[in-house]
């Protein structure tokens, strides 16, 4: 540390334009996988956050809960298996819906649930729907910013049927659309009303573990158990969506890595002259891994905190209707996957120190 | 007197093949504690590289080095570091300092390299700084000192580590006359006061007298002359 801190301070301006780059390449890539996540739960966030392990689809589906059809003579199979608990109907329905007194249209989703079960939603704002409504929801609260309030009535175009906005949650959206959660009264009264008739959901949500996930998925004829995951990839446009976005964020984060890396390389290549004089005066290579790696790990972490300030202080101020989420998570094994690129990067220049003579490198005057 | 220094049948042969240049041939020297030697010959004939043979910096193509008794050649190179740092001091035919530390860190580096830095190691920086006349320039940069400032804090760093012999090379080239003969006179005290050794590569033959010995090197041979003998010629 004793070199590193002094390098620092001699070399002031060289460390804060290093230190200016690492912000920048971190600052964009923490930046772009916040949207790029933010995006995918715009997208998908009912089934991410879906308290459930597998869902029960019909075999047919293609994995695709909206092409799924399940009838209760199903529900009652599946339920040999686990308990009524552990297993609850849920219904789907892309559909469009019409504020009251006005013409203005927006796509939403229907989740028709039962709302003591497993997958009732949290609601963070006014109060929660139970089984026994008839015209009673809860939305998710993107929709106000599409001019919905609390106590709002709301059609639903196909059936015509009226709906009162009791509650808003969070975080709920399917296929880019927000959800829309009812009971199941109200879900068959859309059906009756939309002469399909008869009891029908499109999907089993299971608790259960993997054995027994197999085994239904065996012995109940005409049905598919399925993860979240496998759930997620059956909303329509999110596969295609999250391979063009990871494919993004992957070649962000290469390209990122190699920069870094060939940078901190070339800065300790640049000073191999310094090393071979240190070397001279008796220094052992350990004492200069040290004092390379300090540096590089003080330069990277400044710049990573800095970052990650920027980051969050510029999600703050983007508008709702751009969709940013970066989970500590991702911010930490970012921050981490830069420690280590520059880490290796200084690492392989370590190499050449270790390799050198000193007497090379002090240069023979001539 | 014990022998500080014993360089045995050094050969050093660059590069290989048809251009390979034998840069020294079977060269021996040795030199006693006490013994303070001066290195003269021609420009290329080799005196530079000699000198990084004997200050275990460049290893030999043949033949042995004892330093202390020991010999160093065929200690591993990791082990050489340590030699270096605690017996061998170096001054370079440029002065080759660090550019990003004050002369006084310059000092203070070598304690810090050998683990033992303290308020001894800080006295002796002050001291040295002091003898060599550059107690004002203690907290500047190399790139603001003169060239003689340079070679001088690099002299000041080779003491540092209270070496058992000290290699020079041409330590004045670029100090005026009477400074360079200070910082001779300098090297010459402190060899006998202490019982160190020390080789020094020169040009200035006005320094010779200041010398116990001086050796010749030329044609990849080593001869021994008197110094009186240099004087007069
Ligand atoms: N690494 C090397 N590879 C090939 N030849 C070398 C190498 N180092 C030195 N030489 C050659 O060895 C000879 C001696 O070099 P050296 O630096 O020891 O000379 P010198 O006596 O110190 O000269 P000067 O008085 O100019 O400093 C020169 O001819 C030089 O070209
Ligand atoms: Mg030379």
């Amino acid at each position: 540390m004793f070199l590193a801190l002094r390098e620092f301070k001699h070399a002031k301006l060289r460390y804060l334009l290093v230190a200016l780059i690492m912000i920048l390449i971190a600052w964009l890539v923490l930046f772009v996988s916040g949207l790029a996540k933010g995006l995918s739960s715009d997208n998908a966030s009912s089934i991410q956050n879906m308290n459930t392990d597998y869902l029960v689809l019909q075999k047919q589906a293609d994995n695709r809960l909206n092409r799924s059809v399940i009838s209760n003579d199903t529900l009652k199979d599946v339920r040999t298996f686990v308990s009524d608990k552990k297993s609850t109907p849920l219904g789907v329905q892309m559909t469009t819906l019409t504020k009251d007194g006005s013409a203005k249209k927006v796509d939403v989703t229907f989740f028709a649930i039962n709302t003591n079960g497993m997958l009732a939603p949290d609601v963070a704002e006014g109060k929660m729907i139970n089984n026994t409504t008839t015209n009673e929801v809860v939305a998710d609260s993107s929709l106000k910013d599409n001019g919905f309030h609390l106590g709002d009535i709301v059609k639903d175009q196909a059936s015509g049927k009226i709906f009162k906005i009791i509650g808003f949650t969070k975080e709920q959206s399917f296929s880019h659309a927000p959800v829309i959660h009812m009971n199941f009264k109200e879900w068959d009264a859309i059906h009756k009303a939309n002469a399909r008739g008869g009891e029908f959901f499109n999907a089993v949500a299971l608790k259960a573990n993997q054995d027994k996930a197999d085994q239904i998925d065996n012995s109940v004829s005409g049905v598919d158990v399925i993860t979240k995951s496998d759930a997620l990839k059956g909303i329509p446009g999110y596969k295609e969506e999250q391979g063009s976005l990871i494919m993004m964020i992957a070649f962000l984060f290469v390209i990122a890595a190699v920069v870094l890396a060939v940078f901190f390389y070339v800065i300790t290549i640049q000073k191999m002259n310094q090393f071979g004089v240190l070397k001279a005066i008796g220094a052992k290579t350990g004492y200069l891994a040290k004092n390379i790696v300090s540096q590089v790990l003080l330069l990277t972490i400044a710049s990573l905190i800095i970052s990650i300030a920027l980051t969050y202080g510029v999600a703050f101020i983007l508008p709702s209707s751009m969709p940013f989420d970066l989970s500590p998570q991702l911010v930490l094994g970012c921050s981490g996957l830069f420690l280590v690129v520059s880490v290796i990067g200084s690492l392989l220049s370590l190499y050449r120190v270790a390799k050198i003579d000193a007497i090379e490198a002090i240069g023979r005057a001539v | 007197m014990s022998d500080k220094l014993v360089l045995d049948n050094i050969s050093k042969v660059f590069g290989d093949g048809d251009t390979s240049v034998k840069v020294l041939d079977r060269v021996s020297l040795q030199v006693k504690a006490g013994e303070f030697v001066a290195v003269v010959g021609p420009s290329g004939s080799g005196k530079s590289t000699f000198l990084s043979i004997a200050g275990a910096l460049l290893s030999p193509t043949s033949g042995r080095i004892f330093l202390d008794n020991k010999e160093i050649n065929k200690i591993p190179e990791q082990k050489m570091n340590r030699i270096r740092l605690e017996k061998i001091g170096f001054v370079f035919q440029s002065a080759n300092l660090i550019p990003y530390l004050t002369v006084q860190d310059q000092l203070l580096l070598i304690p810090k390299l050998a683990g033992k830095r303290n308020k001894n190691a800080e006295k002796r920086a002050d001291d040295l700084l002091k003898r060599l006349g550059l107690d004002h320039r203690r907290s500047h940069y190399p790139e603001s000192l003169s060239g003689g400032e340079r070679q001088r804090v690099a002299i000041a760093r080779a003491w540092m580590n209270d070496p058992e012999i000290i290699l020079a090379d041409e330590p004045t080239a670029s100090l005026d006359s009477e400074r360079g003969r200070a910082v001779v006179q300098m090297l010459a005290d402190e060899v006998k006061l202490r019982d160190k050794a020390a080789i020094m590569v020169t040009h200035d033959k006005r320094m010779l007298d200041l010398c116990d010995r001086v050796v010749y090197i030329e044609d990849g041979q080593l001869s021994e002359q008197p110094v009186n003998e240099t004087k007069t010629s």
